[in-house]
């Protein structure tokens, strides 16, 4: 080298507001090498760009510097610029003059453009190291695994499979359909829409090109985007699918009695059971953990309960069945398991999981679901009675920052609303009084939802936290407050339903450490960025849909379902993937072979080589953030294009140029 | 290079069609890509911004050729008017331009601006569309974006990008970003072609781009299938809510507008001044459900984002002004996405806004501060505040032109004119019709995050669709 070019951006006022760009450019045409450099308003747009592919073109330029803007937003815009013209892309580096420079030092001109100019000079010395590179090709399994059955997981699969693709899809429970299945009808327009899932689930299981897992879960998954590899481990459910005839009979003979999770404790349940009793299709399932047959082997106590395989006519019941093990290669993944209600025992104030009488939202739906326990009537749950007064409490465990939830579950106000109505419209003389702080009906036809609700149906809104719920005989009295009347509140209930935060599914902090993916404070999956990129997550190849990356409703989940499934049928539109090069490799003289680097890796990029005895990058897998090179004492890991050199020389420019301020 | 007109002054330059245009060939670019593709690789995008553009660029990446047609001169839509945005405030522009900057360079997307949609023919997998390309008075085969017309324009006068806080030249792109970067003349505003005076951007326009006499004209684009994503506009308040001082008090405007006023690149380079003097307001009310929530008079339903930007604008503002005050009149805050209800909080613990639970019912000016009268439902007293600045959270509505559209494309609108979809919960982005899709604000207004969301969903149903027709036609499953 060097022939190289600076273009200095004003960013309109962002950057010329603070650095004087025309002293920068002087500055940097007086360094080593540069024979152009030049500023404008806006690099990044159209012309601005036409300005670097001229320069390049016009001075044969072999590195280019573009001091701009933060690298996450352009770096991509101006490496393709550069490589539309023939310079090899990763010949050009920004030096960041705005977040690093101009941002932050609005107030001092002379010394926010030496820094620039600084900055500049560290951005031109490492470009005269780098090394040209040329994107690493991936090989890409076009199949696709979705983790969680419910509405998202369907979605996706269906629009994935009815694509042309083979879909694998993982559901922890004995059956698809998640929690839509427990609810009895949709706002806004009182849709049966558990009618319309049924059609769904059936597409899935009669689809040729899924292929579902039930009672499953991942058990490992190794790989990386395009060439995954996930172990799926399956409970075993004990009861053959081809030879059951589903005639019950099973059911009728165990003697466990457990609560129902489906029907949320309202009913109770064998250790055989049907997972959901509205679906007269479902085969019963055995439960190990609730079975005595498997307690009584463990206790070593010589009788094992068998009644269930001796009343079974047809032979279907086999209790030696172990776990067993699969294997899913893909080339993507969706990640849509969902979410569980916060349980009601975190609200003790409320006598939640204490007082029969005090459910959750999802407990209410299986009382209003013409199939569930009650045959959608609704009923107390500790005596059968009509309520008559009902009061439904919003905000329950949501929107607390100091002792639960921070976050608002979303679609609490909407499907209360719903429930009060319902309720209305059965039990005309009842009362419904909604609990609230803020009512948060904003998607189309949401606010006229509620309003016709109030004004239809006489729901009672009272503006208020609960404080709280306590049983006195067989009625609730509960203690609140109405803000808008400045009042003290009892309301002696029947029945107070409970508007639980929802929070990611149980055992979602392993599953993401299995498969990769960041999780934020809450739980909730991260995505790569909240607007631009709300179904991807952080991890290539891994996509996020429904109530496992934030709460939301059935309609804003299927439409994350539907774009993870477009996103990976453009990913799968190639045959091939590109890869960053820009990916640590190892010196093999200097690399001792102790394997911390292997431990370090967050993405298992890092094997041990057992021939040479040193350490190898699968470069393929590596995202280049550098912890092995940090870790490694021999100095024998260096990032491509980010060498220790590169850096230290960078440093000395900043370190003998800069004005300590 | 430009005669200048020797026209009456009082004679208007009659500028309608003559006769009906020829359909022909399409005027800026051709179609050349999208033509060498079979239909079923063809999608056509009805609208620029940020929903169509990601439908666009996963279309793209997915080796479909689109073809974007948007009736302003360059693609980004709303945002380009954004300052920045929430939760996380990032600039806008920076969110924005990479995405927009991919969408023009994308070798499969084809971007056709200033044109409306004129007539469809056909049925999924072969529909004609019939496009309308606007008299742009620039010919964008020869414009090289130079920026020279701009410059040297000598009428400035308040447009509607800059919600009419702000003056842009008759001649103008819409930001200095713009994609494509290609002018067009504003019609009514230009001096030539109303008073047949000046010229002067065809005097200095040194490869002769500007063409006077241009006409309109129509072509026709044969696609597979179509997403419309034509977004939204701000409720007319200024003539239907006149007890808000019928956008006649100077200092009282919408929230979009104030955007405006808060970005870098708008009418005070991001300085927070007051429409009237240009002083730095040191106490600002805004107004929340400004003909939302209204099913009386104005709009039934709730448009979503503005308490989410109120706050946002809160926030901003106080970021400009440490010593402003703030009050937000609001009926229920709806902070429901991912981190929203965390950024309200802060608002209200870290940045001293203040929230009054009520209706604002009156503005009047009074001594040069905007009278503002409501009332505070939790402490059930009136309230009346003196304040430098109201901004009004005005109701959002379908983009201008959506019941035409949906006529010509045989689709359904609701009450409010928002297109319907097949099925709400199940596909929010398939119509009636097989083939068309729908995505964004014009199906019902959400925030960024639910229409970039959709957008892909679009485009998921679109690749679904498509390649079903090209498996039916190879006879594979």
């Amino acid at each position: 080298m060097k022939k190289l070019g600076v273009f200095v951006c004003w960013c309109g006022s962002n950057i010329a507001s603070s650095v004087d760009v025309d002293q920068t450019v002087a500055g940097a045409l007086k360094l080593d090498g540069v024979v152009h450099a030049e500023n404008y308003m806006y690099m990044c747009s159209d012309p601005g760009q036409q300005k670097v592919k001229d320069a390049i073109q016009e001075k044969n330029l072999d590195g280019v510097v573009v001091a701009c803007c933060s690298p996450s937003m352009h770096e991509n815009t101006f490496r393709k610029a550069a490589g539309s013209v023939g310079l090899n892309p990763y010949l050009l580096e920004i030096a960041n003059i705005r977040e690093h420079c101009s941002w932050v030092h609005a107030n001092n001109k002379p010394v926010a453009t030496a820094k620039a100019i600084s900055i500049i000079e560290g951005a031109l010395d490492k470009v005269k190291q780098n090394l040209p590179l040329e994107t690493i090709t991936l090989d890409l399994t076009k199949r696709v695994c979705v983790v969680g059955g419910g509405i998202a997981g369907i979605m996706s699969a269906l629009d994935l499979a009815d694509a042309g693709y083979d879909v694998a899809i993982i559901e922890k429970e004995p059956a698809i359909g998640g929690h839509v299945s427990q609810i009895s009808t949709t706002f806004p327009y009182f849709q049966n829409v558990p009618e319309l899932l049924q059609k769904k689930i059936a597409e899935v299981e009669a689809h040729p090109r899924i292929n579902l897992y039930l009672n499953a879960e991942v058990d490992e998954l190794e790989g990386y985007v395009g060439n995954f590899k996930v172990t799926i481990q399956t409970k075993p459910a004990f009861v053959d699918t081809a030879t059951c005839t589903n005639c019950g009979k099973c059911l009728d003979v165990c003697p466990v009695l457990v609560p129902d999770e489906f029907n949320r404790g309202l009913t109770k349940r064998g250790a055989i059971f049907r997972y959901n009793q509205s679906n007269e299709s479902q085969l019963p399932v055995i439960m190990q953990g609730d079975c005595l047959h498997f307690s009584e082997e463990e206790s070593g106590t010589g009788e094992k309960c068998s009644l269930c395989v001796d009343a079974c006519t047809e032979n279907a019941i086999d209790l030696s069945v172990i776990r067993f093990l699969q294997e899913e290669l893909v080339g993507a993944i969706v990640m849509a398991t969902g979410y569980d209600l916060y349980s009601p025992t975190n609200l003790p104030e409320y006598g939640g999981g204490q007082i029969p009488d005090v459910i959750d939202g999802l407990a209410f739906e299986r009382l209003l679901d013409p199939k569930g326990p009650t045959a959608g009537k609704i009923f107390r749950p500790s005596d059968g009675q009509v309520p008559k007064i009902i009061v439904f409490i919003q905000c329950a465990g949501s929107r607390d920052p100091e002792r639960h939830k921070a976050y608002c579950s979303r679609a609490c106000c909407m499907y209360t609303a719903k429930q009060a109505r319902l309720y209305k419209q059965q039990v005309g003389d009842g009362t419904a009084y909604i609990s609230y702080i803020d009512i948060r009906s904003d998607s189309r036809d949401f606010e006229e939802f509620v309003q016709q609700g109030m004004e239809e149906e006489n729901l009672v809104y009272v503006r208020g936290r609960v404080a709280k719920v306590f049983a006195e005989g067989s009625v609730l009295k509960v203690y609140t407050a109405d803000t808008l009347s400045g009042r003290q509140l009892e309301i002696e209930a029947d029945l107070v339903v409970l508007a639980m935060a929802m929070e990611p599914k149980n055992g979602v902090h392993e599953l993401a450490k299995k498969m990769n993916v960041t999780i934020d404070g809450d739980g909730f999956f991260s995505e790569a960025h909240i607007k631009l990129y709300p179904v991807e997550s952080t991890t290539k190849g891994v996509y996020l849909a429904g109530c496992g990356q934030s709460p939301k409703d059935i309609t804003d989940t299927v439409s994350q379902a539907l774009a993870t499934a477009g996103k990976i049928q453009t990913m799968f539109s190639n045959d091939t993937l590109l890869a960053d090069p820009l990916v640590a490799e190892v010196k093999e003289d200097v690399c001792s072979g102790c394997g911390i680097c292997v431990d370090i890796c967050p993405y298992g990029a890092r094997v041990m080589d057992d021939f040479k005895r040193i350490s190898a990058v699968n470069q393929a897998v590596c995202q280049g953030c550098g912890a092995c090179i940090a870790a490694c004492p021999n100095k024998a890991c260096e990032l491509i294009n980010s060498t220790s050199r590169q850096f230290i020389r960078v440093i000395d420019d900043f370190a003998h140029k800069t004005q300590v301020i | 290079m430009g005669d200048v007109l020797n026209l009456n002054v009082n004679e208007s330059v009659d500028r309608t069609i003559a006769a009906e245009p020829v359909i022909g060939p399409c005027a800026f670019g051709n179609l050349e890509e999208l033509e060498s593709v079979p239909l079923d690789r063809r999608v056509m995008v009805i609208g620029g911004g940020i929903c169509g553009i990601t439908a666009a660029i996963d279309l793209g990446n997915a080796g479909y050729q689109v073809v974007m047609v948007d009736r302003l001169p360059s693609i980004g839509g709303r945002m380009l008017q954004l300052s920045e945005t929430f939760p996380t405030l990032d600039c806008a522009q920076c969110t924005l331009t990479p995405r927009t900057v991919e969408t023009g360079q994308h070798p499969k997307v084809t971007l056709k601006m200033n044109c409306e949609v004129e007539k469809l023919d056909g049925g999924p997998g072969d529909f004609k569309v019939l496009i309308r390309q606007k008299i742009t008075y620039v010919d964008w085969n020869k414009c090289t974006g130079c920026g020279t017309c701009i410059q040297k324009c000598p009428t400035k006068s308040a447009a509607m990008f800059e919600r009419d806080a702000g003056l842009m030249t008759a001649i103008y792109t819409l930001s200095p970003q713009a994609v494509p970067n290609k002018p067009v003349i504003d019609a009514d505003r230009c001096r030539y072609l109303t008073k047949g005076k000046c010229g002067v951007c065809a005097k200095v326009c040194p490869v002769g781009a500007i063409d006077y006499e241009q006409k309109e004209s129509l072509f026709e684009v044969n696609v597979g299938a179509i997403i419309v994503a034509t977004g939204f506009d701000v409720y007319d308040w200024k003539n239907k809510m006149p007890e808000l001082g019928g956008g006649k008090i100077p200092d009282v405007i919408d929230g979009l507008t104030f955007e405006r006023y808060l970005s870098a690149s708008g009418p005070s380079a991001g300085a927070m001044v007051r429409p009237s003097d240009g002083v730095e307001p040191k106490e600002i009310v805004f107004i929340q459900c400004v003909g939302s929530r209204n099913p009386e008079y104005h709009k039934s339903y709730c448009s979503r984002v503005c308490c989410m930007y109120t706050a946002k604008h809160a926030r901003l503002y106080k970021h400009k002004v440490r010593d402003g005050q703030v009050y937000i009149f609001y009926i229920d805050i709806r902070s429901t996405g991912k981190g929203y209800e965390q950024f309200i909080q802060q608002s209200v613990s870290e940045e001293g806004i203040i929230y009054i639970r009520g209706r604002a019912a009156k503005l009047y000016e009074e001594n040069g501060k905007v009278m503002v009268q409501g009332a505070d439902t939790l402490t059930g007293r009136k309230v009346e505040i003196a304040a430098d600045l109201v901004v009004l959270a005005a109701a959002l509505v379908p983009n201008e032109g959506a019941l035409e559209l949906a006529e010509i494309l045989g689709l359904t609108c609701n009450k409010d004119g928002f297109f319907v979809e097949e099925d709400y919960k199940l596909s929010s982005i398939e119509t009636e019709r097989q083939g068309i899709y729908i995505a964004g604000c014009c199906q019902g207004i959400k925030d960024i995050a639910d229409t970039s969301a959709q957008g892909s969903a679009a485009a998921s149903k679109v690749q679904v669709f498509l390649s079903s027709i090209r498996r039916q036609k190879q006879n594979v499953v």
